[in-house]
């Protein structure tokens, strides 16, 4: 198999003033064109991993670091979080603390003038980001702040994806987000799966959404990432998710509890309609 | 529910912004005594404006609110505090003293209780949401968002206020935080016999603990009764663009098989499809 694009190895983290290890010898392998999501409860350390991933942790932040974490190519304390943006970008919980224009165009372009692109590079890629994310032209000139949660996140993600990263990484995307937002983003998320081979790797609770839109699930726990496996794998174990405080999607947990009443043994379903072929194909068999 | 009485009365109201934005149209319900209701609707859709009508932080345009007999229009804000609590969706929108003491007493404070009763409040309000001693003197920016919640919520329960509303309780909080904190309003309807209205768009906590659902849309009441009624209405949520939970749009696929649109749980569908197995031979 090719080189992983992400390799995090015995990855130890503490902030400054912390008692504990944030993060306690992890080890993670990410290969290119993979779509990953981070699961796990809250302070389990999924945000500091992900700020690992593009040099935000160790760069930003004093603390102390073991082990090493390569991206692209990159160890992370050898290159500046300014060089390892070139090829990972990054998407915030909050859409309106990344902002920085007066308006929609400007926000998107903003990273492509500072690189100093030729125009009609910059308009080009501002073009394919502004559809990939959906939002029509007569938005340019609107001040970001005047749009929707879901608006503003978009606009995030098409900004980030102007730069056209290797690597695009979102911490909680939807979380402040109302549930139309929500469909939004998630709309977004997959057509950036469909039609962007970029490795994308996102913090996201919503397991009912993601997790068929996931090559590769993680599950970070207590600062350690004690399972990794593609979505059918990893929701194979129901109680063991649970155990780890990790609630899978309802359709997941009714297959666990129907092999458990021994009326099913087939793989878990991963939506809906997964979900209703099982219920029709056990009550078929009366 | 132990209802004893009626605890709020909303009587066709109406509610325009001062920008002119219509929050309201033409609202009614009643909420008794002991009652575990939630809110649910898209933004914009009236019912953080309702609620806010019921605890009296706005006044209707038209109509009138009732809580516990009380005209809202009349009732000074020192008695309503003390009838309805609302907890905002992010504590820090509502906490703002140097230590977790003074934040839950200062309502009491304002209320001119002698400070050995505020005192015994602030115990009680502490030991309810399972706030340490500890933290009496920290500073409430200082701890986790958790935390912080707890000592919100503790500051409107210091006010003994006999209805609770709740705005999105489990928004920012993992599977296990959320499970924590609604376990822990049940536990107030139940054994402290609150009134309690969640505003919420989560709609498996919405299934799993709410009695009584009000879906609203365009500020209008769309739907109002047993949650399990509520969610079975699959075409009236779907203009409202609510989606009910994973399990009962399952359970609305497979009407065929004699699956009702009403299911609210796993282990409610796990039982339909087993007896359907076992019985069906």
């Amino acid at each position: 198999m090719a080189e992983p694009v992400i390799r995090v190895e015995g990855l130890k983290w503490k902030y400054e003033g912390s008692r504990d290890w944030v993060l306690k010898g992890v080890d993670l392998e990410i290969h290119q064109g993979e779509f990953v999501s981070i699961v796990g409860p809250n302070d389990s350390g999924k945000t500091t991993l992900a700020m690992s991933l593009n040099g935000l942790v160790p760069n930003n932040y004093p603390g102390a670091m073991q082990g090493r974490v390569v991206v692209d190519g990159m160890d992370t304390r050898e290159h500046s979080v300014a060089e390892i943006a070139e090829s990972v970008g990054f998407v915030f919980p909050d859409p309106e603390s990344q902002f920085l224009s007066m308006t929609v165009e400007e926000e998107v372009v903003f990273a492509l003038e500072n690189r100093g692109l030729p125009r009609e590079e910059i308009e080009e890629r501002m073009w394919w980001a502004l559809e990939l994310t959906n939002i029509p032209e007569d938005y340019l000139e609107k001040p970001p702040y005047e749009l929707s949660g879901g608006e503003k996140q978009r606009v995030a993600i098409a900004s980030v994806l102007a730069m056209r990263p290797k690597i695009i990484v979102l911490d909680e995307p939807t979380s402040m987000l109302d549930p139309i937002g929500k469909t939004e983003v998630i709309e977004v998320l997959t057509e950036m799966k469909r039609r962007y081979n970029a490795t994308v790797i996102v913090i996201e609770h919503r397991l009912e959404d993601i997790a068929p839109l996931a090559d590769k699930m993680v599950l970070v726990y207590h600062g350690t990432i004690p399972k990794v496996a593609p979505p059918r794998e990893f929701f194979q174990d129901i109680d063991f998710l649970l155990e780890h405080d990790v609630f899978p999607p309802d359709v997941m947990v009714l297959a666990n509890e129907l092999r458990k009443r021994g009326l099913y043994d087939g793989p878990v379903p991963m939506t809906v309609d997964e979900a209703e072929r099982m219920v029709r194909e056990v009550l078929g068999r009366r | 529910m132990t209802g004893v009485g009626e605890a709020v009365r909303v009587d066709h109201i109406s509610y325009v912004y001062p920008d002119g934005t219509v929050g309201l149209k033409e609202a009614t319900l009643t909420i008794q005594e002991g009652e575990f209701l939630a809110f649910i609707g898209q933004n914009g859709s009236g019912k953080t404006t309702l609620s806010k009508n019921i605890s009296g932080l706005l006044k209707p345009t038209t109509g009138d609110v009732w809580v516990f007999g009380r005209n809202t229009k009349e009732a000074p804000m020192s008695e309503l505090a003390t009838l309805v609590g609302y907890i905002f969706q992010n504590p820090d929108h509502q906490l703002f003293n140097q230590t977790v003491y003074d934040e839950i007493a200062y309502g009491p404070r304002n209320l001119k209780l002698p400070e050995e009763e505020v005192e015994e409040r602030v115990t009680e309000a502490m030991r309810i949401v399972g706030l340490d001693e500890s933290y009496r003197e920290k500073h409430p920016f200082f701890l986790s968002k958790g935390l912080r919640q707890r000592v919100a919520i503790a500051s409107i329960l210091a006010m003994r206020p006999k209805v609770i509303i709740v705005d999105e309780p489990t928004t920012g909080q993992d599977f296990r935080q959320s499970i924590d904190i609604m376990d822990f309003l049940t536990m107030l309807n139940r054994e402290h016999g609150h009134t309690i209205i969640i505003i919420t768009h989560d709609m498996p906590i919405v299934a799993k603990y709410a009695e009584r659902t009000v879906a609203m849309a365009d500020g209008r009441i769309l739907l109002d009764g047993p949650t399990r009624e509520v969610f079975a209405q699959a075409e009236v949520l779907a203009r409202a663009n609510i989606k009910p939970p994973q399990i009962t749009r399952l359970a609305q696929r497979l009407g065929d098989l004699g699956v009702p649109p009403s299911v609210l749980s796993i282990e409610e569908m796990a039982n339909l499809i087993e007896s359907a197995v076992r019985g069906g031979g």
